[in-house]
């Protein structure tokens, strides 16, 4: 592999800038911990796991219930140290709908640029680390998530991660967030940008495998739990019956036994799997066309080669043989990238769909536990 | 849900003339949402060594008495002895860009940390008049409990003009009452938060799956359950004295019947669940045996 040697001498030749983008190199070589210090310029400390502070937690959990995108996602800004990527601050990114391509992506430039001066100017971190997006039944494989990830890789340290935060979930009562980030082997697969067979076949590319998990963990810092400590403890001295005494009640929404969620979940699967088809068609449609113009070729290549046997055996000269490309188009091979991620969201689909069930049937057994005794 | 200690300041309700149209009336009721108050701690914890408060602004909507407080951002201060600036441009930038993003969020008023109230304060207050106007804008003070003797807290107020000239510097703060409001996503994650804060090291482990939450659920109301059962047996064996308030809670509360998962009713939603169980796992295994397929196809 060519890559990080490459990648090495690169950094090599970098003048140690702090904040510079390293190059995308794989960093899954057992680097040695040379440095004593935890201080990595070069981002050579690989990472182990993702930390969210709380206010992160909050304002992610603002931004999706509050949008009414189908996907509102957001910058999370942050440090890395020792292997732990501190995010300690995000901010939402404006939703264009409508809008010309050119015009919005710049405008959220200068947003973004905005509000990061901004930010540092109140001492808040400045330095992105990665994003968030918010999903709906963990379906989170979109082209556009890659895409924006492929993008973030090439100018963050570490690659940059995406967190996923799913609404769904959430709403069913437990607040979840994953962390995530690309294969290697799937940006090997994504610069050269070829998902033809072949390639996916190579890169044992399936749809488990473009992104992998990192292990995330939330954090509160000193003053957040002491403030919520105050909350939710009960206030002394208030009589019963004056409401909730406390400014965090208890509360049990997930006992509750409904299953509202499932029908819509089925309507996903089965609209996910619509999408799916589609697209198989397509590339069946596009492989038999191939399939079709390389016969073609074949067989012009073959009678040319029978005629310049007669030709030969009658003493002529023969015919040149000719260039079949230029004669014949043959259309590239089709990216599977787009059925493969649609086949991500199928899983992901089923597999929100499965534990739903799963939970739903204990609560049944549980609702059911003292009277069919 | 009152937020902090309770006092025994009584919210006046300065007597709005209704002829007076062109006037809004004073807000009588804060609502703040739990985003607000943490970007207020995290700014709090970024503060300079030299600044002893920090203020920001608020954002939110207003409907007619009630202001909704939805999310803050830090401003640039400095206060000396001699005088105190806002760094206006900053506040107006950061209000444009939040702008982008929620376009129903408008300027509600503004935050200071700590409890002091001092001529500054009535300063700021009037700045933040202007930008609210015809609006009167509100002021929230966090305490962050870190001084002793002031437990953490948050108190609203509005102000009015005092005195025979009105004077920017010159002001009565008058209390408003403030209550912690969320929608129920955002009470997951103050519920993710408030256990993350009481487990070890402030940190917890993600992602948790449904069944681990549903269990500590189930432990907990059984916990509530015994301690009532408990109660209950107390009061029985003539150890305590029994209260009719309580009694006729739990009577209230432990009523409820299961009626409506009778047998019949049990059993159908059963086999509807498990099939659509079978059905998600059946769906991912052949997602799983089709990526796997297309990678053998070439070959």
């Amino acid at each position: 592999m060519a890559a990080p040697s490459m990648a090495a001498a690169l950094a090599a030749s970098l003048p140690a800038p702090s904040a510079a983008p390293t190059p995308a190199a794989p960093t899954y070589e057992a680097i040695p911990q040379s440095m004593s210090t935890l201080i990595d310029v070069e981002a050579e400390i690989p990472l182990q796991c993702v930390q969210l502070d709380g206010l992160v937690v909050s304002k992610i959990l603002k931004h999706s219930s509050d949008s009414n995108s189908s996907s509102p996602f957001g910058l999370l800004l942050g440090l890395d140290l020792d292997g732990v990527l501190e995010v300690s601050n995000s901010f939402p990114m404006p939703h264009h709908s409508g809008d010309d391509d050119d015009k919005s992506a710049k405008s959220v430039a200068r947003y973004q640029a905005s509000m990061l001066r901004s930010l540092k100017e109140v001492q808040g971190d400045d330095t992105v680390v990665g994003f968030y997006q918010a999903s709906t039944l963990g379906a989170f494989f979109t082209q556009n998530l890659i895409d924006l990830q492929a993008i973030h890789r090439e100018k963050l340290r570490h690659g940059g991660v995406v967190v996923v935060h799913d609404v769904s979930q959430t709403a069913r009562g437990n607040a979840s967030f994953r962390a995530f980030r690309l294969t290697p082997t799937f940006l090997d697969a994504y610069k050269k940008s070829s998902f033809n067979t072949a390639s996916l076949a190579n890169h044992q590319l399936t749809f488990s495998s473009i992104l992998e998990e990192l292990p995330l963990k939330i954090h509160t810092n000193p003053l957040l739990s002491a403030f919520l400590g105050e909350f939710s403890a009960a206030s002394p001295g208030a009589a019963l019956g004056t409401g909730p005494s406390s400014a965090l009640p208890p509360s049990f929404s997930v006992l509750d036994l409904k299953s509202g969620g499932l029908t819509k979940n089925l309507e996903h699967i089965v609209d996910a799997l619509d999408l799916y088809r589609n697209e198989e068609n397509n590339l069946a449609y596009l492989s038999r066309q191939i399939a079709r113009e390389r016969a073609k070729a074949d067989n012009y290549v073959m009678k040319r080669k029978e005629e310049n046997a007669t030709r030969v055996a009658q003493g002529l000269a023969p015919l040149p043989e000719e260039d079949v490309t230029r004669l014949f188009k043959i259309p590239p091979e089709p990216s599977r990238l787009e059925s493969m991620l649609l086949l991500g969201q199928v899983d992901a689909y089923a597999k929100s769909l499965a534990e739903t069930t799963s939970t739903g049937l204990v609560k049944m057994y549980a609702a059911t536990a003292g009277s069919t005794v | 849900m009152p937020l902090g200690p309770s006092s025994s300041a009584i919210h006046i309700h300065p007597n709005v003339p209704v002829s007076a149209q062109n006037n809004p009336r004073t807000p009588t009721s804060i609502t703040i949402h739990p985003v607000a108050l943490f970007s207020i701690l995290d700014h709090y914890l970024r503060r300079k060594d030299d600044q002893d408060r920090v203020i920001g602004t608020l954002l939110g909507t207003r409907t007619d008495a009630e202001i909704e407080v939805r999310s803050s951002f830090a401003v640039l201060h400095s206060e000396t002895s001699e005088q105190v600036a806002v760094d206006m441009e900053y506040h107006r930038t950061m209000y444009e860009l939040h702008h982008k993003v929620n376009p129903k969020e408008v300027i509600v008023g503004w935050y200071s940390t700590g409890s002091n109230l001092n001529t500054y304060s009535a300063l700021i207050q009037n700045f933040y008049s202007q930008e609210t106007t015809p609006h009167q804008a509100i002021h929230v003070s966090l305490d962050t409990g870190v001084e002793p003797g002031q437990p953490a807290g948050v108190k609203g107020y509005v102000s009015s003009p005092v005195g025979v000239f009105p004077k920017p510097e010159n002001c009565v703060f008058v209390p408003v009452p403030v209550e912690l409001q969320f929608r129920d996503s955002e009470r997951r994650g103050v519920d993710l938060l408030t256990s993350t804060a009481v487990s070890e090291n402030s940190t917890s482990q993600q992602p948790l799956s449904d069944l681990e939450i549903l269990e500590s659920s189930i432990q907990s109301v059984t916990s509530m359950i015994d301690r009532v059962l408990g109660y209950v047996r107390a009061v029985l064996a003539g150890e305590t004295k029994g209260d009719p308030a309580i009694g006729r809670y739990l009577m209230d509360t432990l009523g409820a019947s299961t009626d409506d998962l009778e047998k019949g009713g049990f059993n159908g939603r059963l086999q509807d669940t498990l099939m659509i169980s079978y059905l998600a796992n059946l769906v991912r295994a052949q997602a799983e045996v089709s990526s796997r397929l297309a990678l053998v196809g070439a070959s």
